[in-house]
């Protein structure tokens, strides 16, 4: 089983990361649940979301307390919040921000993976909403879900151009983390 | 960040820097300000701080609070403010 944390702060999108993700795995013929978590509902705020992957029917209904891979959408969070916790030995933790892993002061055994997101958003979006990037990179980084799936999902929730270029925001961050 | 309930002390949202938040950040050219306090009417965070540069009174920003909201480049009327990318 896979398990998915993703951190970020309330209106970037991070429970709608984590429905994209479980959703995709679904399209994928897999198992699949997403949940939220939020201290106070309120922009900025930091919000927890939950993903769980697996190819065997998911039971558990808790919070992810070990995760495999956790997704950080705003690296300024890291000083306030552990993002490490928990994270299990050979995991994966992907962070969005201009900075190379090793400049990030981070106490794990995880694999570290970093990708300027909202650049990416910025240049084809126009906004600071760097959720589907930072899918796309997980995508590339992981081989979890596959882009397809995702690219599906997100034109399916967001029709039109939105979605259009949401796609190719998750394209382009794919292909960062195959460079 | 407590995630419980619990008391507070006073003054906490002095504790609570807003700062992280942003993706843009206001750059002043203090040349440019005519300390005209229009920023400071209309910043939703009230962190435009009174200062003097060259015996003259200019609002610059405290980067402590400041969400980027660019509501003060928006509203400066000699376009003092520009809104510039904050690396994170």
């Amino acid at each position: 089983m896979k398990e998915i944390r993703i951190h970020g702060r309330g209106g970037q999108g991070s429970v709608t990361a984590a429905e994209l993700l479980s959703e995709s795995a679904f399209e994928d013929g897999l198992e699949a649940q997403a949940f939220p978590a939020f201290g106070v509902e309120r922009r900025g705020a930091p919000v927890k979301a939950f993903a769980r992957i697996d190819d065997e029917p998911i039971r558990i209904r808790s919070q992810i307390y070990e995760p495999s891979h956790v997704i950080v959408q705003d690296p300024t969070l890291i000083g306030t919040i552990d993002v490490t916790k928990g994270i299990l030995d050979g995991g994966m933790i992907i962070i969005n921000t201009s900075r190379n892993p090793d400049q990030l002061d981070l106490n794990t055994q995880a694999e570290v993976v970093t990708i300027d997101a909202t650049k990416l958003a910025l240049d084809i979006l126009g906004k600071p909403i760097m959720n589907t990037a930072l899918l796309g990179a997980f995508s590339g980084a992981t081989g979890i879900v596959s882009i397809e799936a995702m690219k599906n999902r997100v034109k399916a929730r967001f029709p039109g151009e939105i979605g259009e270029k949401n796609a190719l925001v998750m394209d382009k961050a794919k292909e960062k983390m195959e460079e | 960040m407590v995630d419980f309930a619990g008391k507070a002390e006073p003054g906490t949202t002095k504790k609570y820097k807003t700062g992280t938040w942003r993706t843009y950040k206001p750059i002043l050219d203090k040349e440019a300000c005519i300390g005209c306090e229009k920023c400071w009417e209309y910043c939703p965070d009230s962190c435009k701080i009174e200062t003097e540069y060259d015996g003259d009174i200019i609002f610059d920003t405290d980067l402590d609070y400041c969400k980027g909201c660019g509501i003060c480049a928006e509203e400066c009327p000699v376009e003092a403010i520009e809104m510039e990318l904050d690396e994170k």
